[in-house]
């Protein structure tokens, strides 16, 4: 090798092993913040793991952290209960999650919010929402759609979100922007279920957007994902049911009593999933929500997790 | 291909590390292959645009050299009509064809021509120009015809300055693409450095301004002046690190390969007045229309009237270059009219600046012309940046509402802010200067701070290299110092970059 491409290369080597010792410094140097809402994350994964079958585990976006009570669940049916619901914006990555750790006699209950099914891009999930996710278990990497060429732009933006976090911290000693206010990542009851916001304050009515829940026209994808999720939990011994997501009258009526029912017959077509809350019950009094068209409140979360636990019961009795 | 893409990441090292491994001979072809790749990644159908252009300049060419007289002048005006014909019809056909139905429409005429659904092919403007400088150089007899086509597709399509620049001139590149170029060290590395400065400016700085700037410019009716006048500072700073961070690119990539293209920007907004600023702004396209527009036009060897028409229109060409818009032209307009004005106003400034004496105090009397020119130019991106001719005159009509309560509420807020910095950390100070800036962004403050950071950088270094060159003080410094200073530049692209963890951005003049 000529002198110079030599030179080049070992200058060029110092110059890289410099440049990643530097970055794996930093990355290494900011650990995974405790106070994050996504934290919960670890809590739900080692009952996934450690919590004995047969059990009911509810998945799904916040409107299952926020909107369901597996604590009252588990009181009321007799069997474990884990709340694994945390974020929309992670799409159907905890989904693929879950299914590694299902065992015989274990029942789903999934609960997806609405966009899901109207936008592909979301149902793969958020980048920045993912790499904050991967972030507490490193091996989440493989639930993505393609986790090879997803590496490197995972990683940068959880090294960008590792800094900001830290600048953050740094002038105003709080962490990220969503992870302010109600959203504190210890939280969390020994079920999984998310309760920072059962105290007054947080549910103090906000502004809610009043936009539609779905699309006018449903994308596929999901429900090809749903149904091969379903025959994989079958052929695990695990039972799936769906339960709607906490709607918001308003927004059910900004979405229109046509498209929603067109999404209940979807659905119904398209998967042998059995659904829990018929549509007649599915939307709730705009009291019960308090930020998002999602997030019920303490006496919403307890209507819900009611209704849910009396369909329940209802529909395991007939089924027998 | 996006030089901020991963791609080229992959794409670059490969053809290059080809390039030096290839004997000589062969060398046109691998960049001429990857010349084409690169155009490709974009529109695969597009390239077939080049293809007819460099076909019909390339025969021009030889048949420049070989006749005389007329027949010279119509080979030219073939090779003029072809180039401009081509854009004329991506760019120009549906802006003309919708003035002219409005127009129609206006008069009470049914107007039956519909408007073409065409995308523009990527960087065309850049590469005809780039394309007619080669004929018109050699009907003027200062470049010889190339005979070897695969080198005149090479110069009009060598994948550094293809999509958005420089254009270059034949006599700068055609030779350097012919002769052997070996790996040279600091060569090849000032090059890769060349290459990481405009990185950082294009993912760190650009792109971290889009989210001050495109809120506001996407709908800037529910904006007041605090916060148009934020978006339009945003806007010049994104807009010269986005195109100077892709001449960087540029030109660094050509330098690794041993082809020195012509320098792009010279701090432009150091400048101290409008005829500074394009002296040091967009350097190549500037000098073209001046080398074939203006001149042309008779230049300056005019009276004045005259000279300020071509000074004039010449700059009205410059905005519908680079877009079919009306804010464009309007653009270039201000500019030709700030040009003119500023020349004819020379002596009054100059009579003035000796009444205030600012003659003794010359670095105030400087910095107070590079106000006057950032200003003025800051003022004209109003029109380069808006959607459409409304929203640029809105925003001018409403860059100073709305600051008397805002500068009161944030008064108030900084005062607070002191009176309680009993608090650790200067918290309450900090958290005043972020309260102000509320109102102006939806951005999360650890984004602010950051952004604030990387400006610094932006500003120090711009300042370091407008008093002398950087890189050669740097190069004198200890072999270890050199090193931690590359590995930071490269640890903050990637940490404080935005292309990686959002959505790419596109090079703004791309679409040009």
């Amino acid at each position: 090798m000529p002198a110079p491409v030599r030179a080049f290369f070992i200058s060029s080597l110092q110059v890289l092993v410099l440049a990643a010792a530097l970055i794996a410094l930093i990355f290494l140097a900011i650990r995974p913040d405790p106070n994050h809402y996504f934290a919960g994350s670890r809590l739900q994964l080692e009952l996934l793991k450690n919590t004995r079958s047969p059990r009911i585990i509810l998945v799904g976006g916040s409107n299952v952290s926020f909107g369901l009570d597996a604590e009252l669940m588990q009181r009321t049916l007799g069997i474990p209960v884990i709340n694994d619901g945390l974020h929309a914006g992670l799409g159907i990555a905890p989904l693929r999650e879950l299914e590694e750790y299902l065992r015989p006699g274990d029942i789903v209950i999934i609960s997806l919010e609405y966009n899901m099914f109207s936008y592909k891009n979301i149902m793969e999930g958020d980048r920045a929402f993912l790499s904050d996710w991967i972030e507490y278990s490193p091996r989440r990497i493989r639930y993505l759609s393609d986790p090879w060429s997803e590496i490197p732009a995972i990683y940068a933006t959880m090294l960008q979100r590792k800094v900001n976090r830290e600048v953050n911290r740094f002038l105003f000693g709080g962490s990220l922007d969503e992870t302010r206010s109600v959203f504190i990542g210890t939280k969390y009851n020994a079920n999984g279920d998310f309760v920072g916001h059962l105290e007054a304050e947080s549910t103090r009515p906000r502004k809610i957007p009043s936009v539609p829940y779905l699309a006018p026209t449903l994308q596929n994808d999901i429900f090809i994902f749903l149904d091969r999720f379903d025959q994989a939990a079958r052929r695990k011994g695990a039972q799936v049911y769906f339960e709607p997501p906490a709607s918001r009258r308003t927004n059910c009526e900004i979405t229109g009593a046509q498209v929603m029912a067109r999404f209940f017959n979807t659905f119904r077509k398209k998967l042998s999933i059995p659904m829990l809350t018929p549509l007649d019950e599915v939307c709730m009094p705009d009291k019960y929500f308090f930020d998002t068209p999602y997030h019920l409140n303490a006496q919403g979360r307890q209507l819900r997790t009611q209704r849910l636990i009396e369909n329940w019961i209802q529909i395991t009795a007939s089924s027998k | 291909m996006l030089f901020n893409s991963a791609a080229f990441l992959i794409f670059f090292p490969v053809v290059t590390t080809a390039y030096f491994l290839l004997p000589h001979r062969f060398r046109w072809m691998l960049l001429l292959a990857a010349s084409c790749y690169f155009y490709m990644a974009f529109i695969p159908q597009y390239v077939l645009i080049l293809a007819v252009t460099i076909t019909v300049d390339y025969f021009a060419g030889l048949g420049l050299e070989k006749f005389e007289g007329a027949k010279k002048r119509w080979v030219l005006i073939a090779s003029i009509l072809t180039n401009i014909g081509m854009l004329a019809f991506f760019k120009y056909f549906n802006f003309a064809n919708e003035n002219l139905a409005a127009l129609a429409d206006f008069i009470g005429w049914n107007y039956p021509i519909h408007s073409l659904s065409i995308i523009l092919p990527i960087g065309l403007s850049f590469h005809t120009f780039q394309s007619l400088s080669y004929t018109i150089e050699v009907y003027r007899g200062h470049q010889k015809a190339e005979r070897h086509f695969g080198y005149l597709a090479l110069y009009v399509m060598y994948y550094p300055q293809l999509v958005a620049g420089p254009i270059e001139r034949p006599q700068n590149v055609l030779h350097q693409l012919h002769e052997e170029h070996h790996f040279d060290y600091p060569r090849v590395t000032d090059g890769l450095k060349r290459m990481a400065w405009g990185m950082f400016k294009k993912v760190v700085v650009a792109d971290r301004m889009v989210q001050f700037v495109n809120p506001v410019y996407s709908d800037p009716t529910s904006f007041a002046g605090p916060a148009l006048v934020l978006a339009t500072l945003a806007f010049a700073i994104q807009i010269y690190c986005d195109f100077s961070g892709y001449s960087d690119i540029a030109l660094g990539s050509a330098q690794v390969m041993g082809v020195r293209l012509m320098k792009n920007f010279d701090h432009p907004y150091f400048a101290r007045s409008i005829s500074e600023f394009w002296r040091r702004w967009h350097i190549s396209l500037s000098t073209w229309f001046r080398d074939y527009v203006y001149i042309p036009l008779g230049g300056n060897r005019v009276s004045k009237p005259r000279w300020a028409f071509n000074l004039f229109l010449t700059f009205v060409i410059s905005g519908l270059w680079h877009g079919a818009n009306w804010t464009y032209i309007i653009w270039g307009a201000l500019h030709g009219l700030y040009f003119v004005l500023s020349a004819l106003t020379e002596p009054f400034w100059q009579r003035l600046s000796a009444l205030m004496r600012l003659d003794q105090l010359p670095r105030l009397k400087a910095s107070l012309a590079m106000l006057t020119t950032f200003s003025l130019v800051t003022f004209a991106w109003i029109f380069f940046r808006a959607a459409s001719l409304s929203d640029a005159l809105y925003i001018t009509r409403h860059l100073i509402s709305g600051w008397p309560s805002y500068l009161a509420q944030s008064w108030n807020t900084f005062v607070q802010g002191v009176q309680t910095t009993t608090q650790p950390g200067w918290y309450s100070i900090v958290n005043a200067l972020f309260t102000i800036l509320e109102p102006l962004t939806t951005e999360s403050r650890a984004v602010l701070g950051l952004t604030a950071f990387a400006l610094i950088i932006l500003l120090v270094i711009e300042i370091l290299q407008y008093r002398g060159n950087l890189l050669e003080q740097l190069n004198q410094q200890p072999v270890f110092l050199r090193r931690v200073v590359y590995a930071s530049l490269l640890a903050a692209i990637l940490i404080l970059g935005t292309s990686y963890a959002s959505v790419q951005q596109a090079f703004i003049y791309f679409q040009f």
